[in-house]
């Protein structure tokens, strides 16, 4: 265990130190993640400006919604969302096959080589819109804060199998790029307050495709407005990501390499 | 210098044991034209590939052997079965006593490798960043992975090279620091695939030299190449897969007898040489109007009567007489290869 901790803590900080070689590089990626993000809040502050607004929400209460995607996109994107940018281009050139020449589990090391500390700008926005929403919201209750910081491990979790199923369809469809297209079209519908659709499609978002675990529900954790009931959401975020797990391992068997 | 195996057990032992080893795996072929193109979306034919057909051998401890073929033989494939990279479609392989791609972990961290043309360096950071996440990786102790290093950066003189950025390190100063990076836990066996490709003649020396220093430690090295001066200066024993089939199993002296006692001989003459004439005698290439390059049988037309009738025939002026080359021997065994798989289907194989 210790091994891996200090495998885990020497890749990272390698990772870092190749990230921050090109320094006017890594500072504008940080900045334009950060304004990049703002985006779809800023359009919410708009809307609700021009007297507007969605059903039940005020301004501070969507604004929350949106800055529990952005903390968890911020949590997500630099520890395992690099993983399906590796794999893409590595599975393609056949340089995964130097992942397999490590002694180490190989899941382990595709996350750790696609560690990206440049989307810790996400992790900023995501902040100061989660510090902006809070400041007009009343304070939540100790339970409110207790259920959300399990309801928001779940949505990392649920982020991370994302991240895996992607990863995963790369070995067998070599070089679609076009997965993280995917990824931004399904997820995109995570940003706003989950009753603002019909119950048809809250049922397909959270049933279904559990987007609206990624942020609605740990929101609406926080707004104390749920009881226990809604810890429920644990278990299925669990199992997806252990679906995860096993689905990119299965699809690992089908590596092939490149040509030699 | 202290020995990389110091204490560890270097008699001679089986290392890799391959039988029947099998990969076949399915693509799928089109036309270059933009109708064939457009028809492929819909229709993809898809199409067995044999890459590796039932290839068995053993590899000793302490050997340094060498994979030769056409591109496309099955050289690839086979390292990286034998490196645990791909499951084989059949056969069994144990090397170092386990089976690679099932105990890879184990395995994997125990052997090395190096590819000329996949980096395991990283391109922004300076190499001594790589050794030591390497070193995290593969578990190796402080005191070890100073002691191993210092030897190594020494062995490759790459002292000041290894702590300036990857990307500004020259080809050769970046093949030694790769060199490094597989050597660094102290593998006892080291696979490498071109290793000296694109590098300059100095450069492939430097290479060259620490491969046989490390040899010499009781390191085992299996060598991809193309590059056969690599395999005249290090493989002891060279194998020759063609159409994913051992066709060659032998040592280099051995792989050249399979011609038989033939010269390469190069001569300035004092009239032009007009035609072969002799038996034995073959003319490779007409250097200029008096200068000639010929191979010259000995079994067929001896040394001493091959000048005689020349210099009777044509008057020497100069001439030097040197053994075939390794190309003129693969050549031929690469184009024989070729004709006797597809004309059988069972390749040659010769025995140690």
């Amino acid at each position: 265990m210790r091994g891996i901790a200090l495998c885990l803590a020497a890749v990272m900080r390698t990772k870092l130190a190749e990230q921050m070689a090109y320094r006017s590089h890594f500072a504008l990626s940080v900045l334009l993640l950060v304004i990049g993000d703002l985006v779809v809040p800023f359009v919410t502050l708009l809307v609700y400006n021009a007297g507007a607004s969605f059903p039940g929400w005020t301004l501070h209460e969507a604004l929350l919604v949106q800055a529990v995607f952005t903390l968890a996109k911020g949590i997500a994107f630099p520890f395992f969302f690099g993983m399906v940018g590796t794999t893409l281009s590595q599975v393609r050139e056949g340089t995964f096959d130097l992942l397999l020449l490590r002694p180490r589990p190989v899941m382990m090391m595709a996350i750790l080589t696609g560690f990206d500390p440049d989307d810790f700008g996400r992790l900023i926005s995501g902040s100061v819109l989660f510090g902006v929403a809070l400041s007009g919201l009343s304070i939540p209750s100790g339970f409110a804060w207790l259920q959300f910081v399990l309801l928001f491990i779940a949505s990392i979790a649920i982020l991370c199998a994302v991240s895996l199923f992607l990863s995963g369809m790369l070995f067998r469809w070599v070089g679609s790029s076009r997965v993280f297209d995917i990824f931004d079209a399904v997820t995109r519908f995570g940003m706003y307050p989950g009753t603002i659709y019909s119950k048809s499609v809250q049922n397909l978002l959270t049933y279904v495709l559990p987007v609206g675990l990624i942020a609605f529900v740990p929101a609406t954790a926080l707004l104390g407005r749920s009881g226990w009931g809604t810890l429920w959401a644990l278990l299925p975020a669990a199992g997806i990501l252990l679906l995860g797990g096993l689905f990119w391992n299965r699809m690992l068997r089908g590596y092939t390499s490149a040509g030699g | 210098m202290t020995g990389l195996l110091k204490g560890r057990d270097v008699r001679v032992k089986p290392m890799i044991e391959v039988r029947n080893l099998t990969k076949t795996y399915m693509t799928h072929e089109r036309g270059h034209t933009l109708r064939e193109v457009a028809k492929n979306l819909f229709h993809r034919p898809m199409k067995e590939v044999k890459a590796v057909h039932d290839l068995s051998f053993t590899v000793q401890q302490g050997e340094m052997l060498a994979f030769l073929g056409p591109n496309g033989a099955g050289k690839s494939t086979t390292l990286k079965m034998l490196t645990g990279v791909l499951h084989p479609t059949s056969g069994e392989v144990r090397a170092l006593g386990l089976v690679p791609w099932k105990q890879r972990r184990q395995y994997v961290g125990r052997i090395g490798a190096v590819f000329g043309q996949k980096s395991q360096l990283l391109w922004d950071i300076p190499p001594a960043d790589a050794f030591y996440m390497n070193k995290a990786i593969y578990g190796v102790g402080d005191r070890e992975y100073k002691q191993t290093l210092d030897e190594l950066v020494s062995l490759l003189e790459v002292g000041d090279v290894m702590r300036k950025p990857t990307r500004q390190l020259s080809l050769g100063e970046r093949m030694k620091c790769e060199f490094i990076m597989a050597m660094l836990h102290r593998p006892e066996l080291v696979f490498l695939d071109e290793p000296t490709i694109g590098l300059d003649m100095i450069a492939k020396e430097n290479i060259r030299g620490f491969i046989r220093s490390m040899n010499s430690q009781g390191v085992t090295f299996i060598l991809t190449t193309h590059d056969l001066d690599d395999v005249e200066m290090l493989a002891e024993r060279v194998m020759v897969i063609n159409h994913g089939a051992i066709v060659v199993d032998d040592s280099l002296s051995g792989l050249r007898g399979r011609l038989g006692e033939k010269k390469s001989v190069r001569l300035t003459t004092e009239t032009a040489v007009t035609g072969e004439g002799l038996p034995g005698l073959s003319i490779v290439e007409r250097i200029g109007p008096l200068e000639i390059a010929v191979e010259v049988d000995t079994a067929l037309l001896p040394l001493k009567r091959f000048i005689r009738e020349f210099n009777e025939s044509y008057g020497i002026i100069d001439m030097s007489i040197e053994q075939l080359p390794i190309e003129a021997v693969m050549k031929e065994l690469y184009t024989e290869g070729l004709s006797f798989v597809s004309s059988a289907r069972e390749p040659e194989v010769i025995k140690r």
